[in-house]
């Protein structure tokens, strides 16, 4: 691999991973830019879809790695496994706000925020107990396609994680911007007492972004697992700690700020790996999220929120 | 009047059923008085490494179970007591959850020794405990050399007798002579090193680096995982455009698992190997194949689950928990024997039954077991250095996750 091969192929690693990062991120984006709150059991959400998405392909009868499918029947069973992954961590994430974020709305100080770190860690040992601590070996029915350029190789699962971000990102935006209740979203991160007077189903906003939030969070599941073929009880934290700084380094609240956080941590990640050392990584990220918050308080983008009352 | 009647009456309620917990719990100590030793299983059974260290607890449970079947060990009944050495924070064994364990078993004056731990991290943090309570361990899979140094005794055991005995040889040995195998065997002229923090993991690839580097293998880098971190195509990507001819990794299987899968993909072809941390049960089920395949490991110790001698322990083994055991499940069947063996000893010689001369006994062992007679120096290494090599090959006749077909003995390594 000539030096060039080698920056491109780091360059491909960042990206899938910060794409990763950008589908965890949008959920805590959404969340705060809504209720001002900070979701940590989005964490865990997470860890919840890969394990959803697991069981349902292990269902349909795949494991491990053996099973390989091709064309249409492979995309009928990715479709099946996204709507499982997708649907259970929306519902999971809507239950998590009814249950236990609902009845402290309005609540000063940290308790919300506290709330949802108890929630993390019960969606953690539930997972821990219900499928035991071992890594599992995740139900992979994609075949181990690569295409080679030179010294660098593309793989078919990093094309599909692609893929699948960019359609969902994209979907996204479209949502928020053009249809009503994209609309009324926004409304409420501007100003809940305004949209609330101007009819504005404040309780419906709300569930709808922790079901879009949490949903995101559900499909990274699924990428995660179909990427390293690998999942466990412990995925959470990590990826959500990224994706945490990717949306705070990107402005919090700011749904593309999310997205570009994401896929800078991401190159921050592989490209620091290869050029100083992996295990400096955490400690390049976080100076350079202290460094960009020191001089932009409000994260790359910005908030979007206008000038509150 | 009436509220102050009722909380009379809950009053002598309570009273009374004190007095009966109290007679129920005279009983206890009566029975108590039959002649009891313990002897503690302090292993990491949440996480990670929980797979391997089920295997361990019952190939030392089947040596307690076989002594109290016989009517006990000279009149003592031998009652383990299992600690988990693994939390769900740390996902894999807890040095610190390991040392409370040893203090709870440092606490209860019938505990005369202890089985564990699987981990290097655990020993270092327990063995100062165990050095000042006096109380032996024999670890079946521990193996990082520091523990047992004697440059390192001030730290490790500030009382200078020795308490922390395994009966397998050290990453000492075990590094090195992989080390030697890759140069020998493979052919071998440029690796790359990984480690994934741990205290064994760390020991290990810096034995293997030390001798590669003596032998005139040429080590192109070392690098750190983070065991908790999921991706690692980064550093393997790096490995990639250096090309070296293989990859040793120091470390156990929370991290280790992860490599191989992502190391399948990127670097298919390269030699891989490690030492027992991937030559085990949590490796293959984690990893599964394709990704294990080829994948070399090192037991350090002889490879016995299919010697004829071990053959009616596989056995027992198998109808008993309806698993194949691994050569560590022999290494804590062996080392429970030899804890037995100074029960006995103690009990003939008529001294008092406490973990101080347990502990005696068990430094001047000379046990039949299943590996051969073991024996300690006098910092309670095993004299025996084997070093085994596995290589991972599947085979389709047996299910994907027998440790015991799926990882081939292939000879053992060549000794310094």
């Amino acid at each position: 691999m000539s030096n060039w091969d080698v920056l491109l192929q780091q360059v491909i690693n960042g990206v899938s991973l910060g794409a990763m990062y950008a589908l965890l991120a949008l959920g805590f984006t959404m969340v705060y830019g809504i209720i001002e709150l900070i979701n940590f059991a989005h964490f865990n959400v997470f860890m919840v879809g890969s394990f959803l998405a697991m069981w349902a392909l292990e269902a349909m009868g795949f494991a491990g790695q053996s099973h390989v499918l091709y064309g249409l029947p492979l995309a009928g069973i990715l479709v099946a496994a996204f709507m499982v992954a997708m649907l259970g961590s929306g519902i999971l994430g809507v239950a998590i706000e009814r249950f236990a974020l609902r009845p402290l709305r309005g609540v000063p100080g940290t308790a919300p925020m506290i709330t949802t770190i108890g929630m993390s860690y019960i969606l953690y040992n539930i997972i821990l107990l219900s499928a035991g601590a071992d890594s599992k070996n995740f139900s992979n029915p994609m075949p181990n396609t690569a295409w080679n350029f030179g010294g660098v190789t593309l793989h078919l699962r990093e094309v599909l994680l692609w893929a699948v971000s960019l359609l969902l990102m994209v979907a996204l935006n479209y949502f928020v911007r053009r249809t009503k209740m994209g609309k009324a979203m926004q409304a409420m991160a501007q100003d809940q007492e305004a949209a609330r007077m101007v009819g504005v189903d404040v309780d419906r906003v709300v569930i709808i972004t922790f079901f879009l939030g949490s949903a995101l969070a559900g499909a990274a599941g699924l990428i995660f697992g179909l990427y390293y073929n690998y999942t466990s009880y412990l995925i959470g934290y990590t990826a959500g700690l990224r994706a945490f700084t990717a949306a705070v380094l990107g402005g919090i609240g700011n749904i593309p700020g999310a997205m570009l956080g994401g896929v800078l941590i991401g190159l921050i990640e592989s490209l620091g790996g290869q050029y100083i050392a992996v295990r400096w990584t955490d400690v390049i990220i976080f100076s350079l999220l202290v460094l960009v918050l020191v001089f932009r308080p409000t994260g790359l983008l910005g908030r979007v929120t206008p000038t509150k009352s | 009047m009436k509220p102050f009647q009722l909380t009379r009456r809950a009053l002598n309620a309570g009273a009374i059923s004190i007095a009966a917990i109290a007679a129920v719990g005279g009983c206890a100590a009566a029975l108590a008085d039959q002649k009891v030793v313990k002897i503690g299983i302090t292993l990491p059974f949440t996480g990670a490494d929980a797979e391997d260290a089920n295997l361990i607890k019952n190939g030392a449970m089947i040596a307690i179970d076989e002594a109290n079947a016989a009517g006990g060990v000279a009149g003592y009944k031998v009652v383990p007591v299992i600690y988990d050495d693994g939390t769900a924070t740390a996902g894999q064994y807890d040095p610190a959850q390991s040392a409370t364990n040893i203090k709870k078993l440092v606490s209860d004056p019938q505990v005369v020794a202890n089985v564990g731990p699987q981990m290097s991290g655990s020993g270092k943090a327990i063995s100062p405990i165990l050095s000042a309570a006096d109380l032996a361990t024999i670890t079946p899979s521990s193996t990082n050399p520091d523990i047992t140094d004697p440059k390192m005794a001030g730290q490790f055991r500030p009382n200078g007798k020795a308490v922390y005995f395994r009966t397998v040889t050290t990453d000492a040995y075990q590094g090195p002579n992989m080390a030697n195998y890759y140069k020998a065997k493979l052919n071998v002229k440029t690796v790359y090193i990984l480690d994934d923090s741990g205290a064994y993991g760390v020991g290990l690839a810096n034995a293997f680096e030390n001798q590669a580097k003596k032998i005139g293998i040429n080590v192109l880098g070392h690098d750190q995982l983070d065991p908790k971190e999921a991706d690692y195509t980064t550093v393997l990507t790096k490995i990639k455009a250096l090309n070296p001819d293989a990859i040793y990794y120091g470390g156990v299987a929370q991290a280790g698992v992860k490599l191989a899968k992502q190391a399948a993909e990127t670097v298919p072809n390269m030699i891989k190997g490690g030492g027992d941390g991937v030559a085990g049960g949590s490796f293959l089920k984690g990893g599964g194949f394709p990704a294990v395949e080829g994948w070399y490991g090192t037991n350090a110790g002889p490879h016995l689950t299919e010697s004829p001698v071990a053959a009616n322990f596989v056995k027992t083994f198998q109808e008993k928990y309806h698993t194949t055991p691994d050569d560590y499940s022999i290494t804590a069947y062996d080392g429970a024997k030899v804890i037995l063996a100074a029960v006995a000893e103690v009990a003939k010689s008529g001294k008092e039954m406490n973990r101080s001369n347990v502990r005696d006994a068990i430094e001047h062992s000379h046990v039949e077991t299943l590996q051969g007679v073991v024996a300690f120096d006098g910092n309670g290494d095993i004299l025996d250095r084997t070093v085994s090599v596995f290589q991972y090959r599947h085979d389709d006749k047996y299910p994907a996750d027998d440790i015991v077909h799926q990882l081939k003995y292939l000879e053992a390594a060549p000794q310094s």
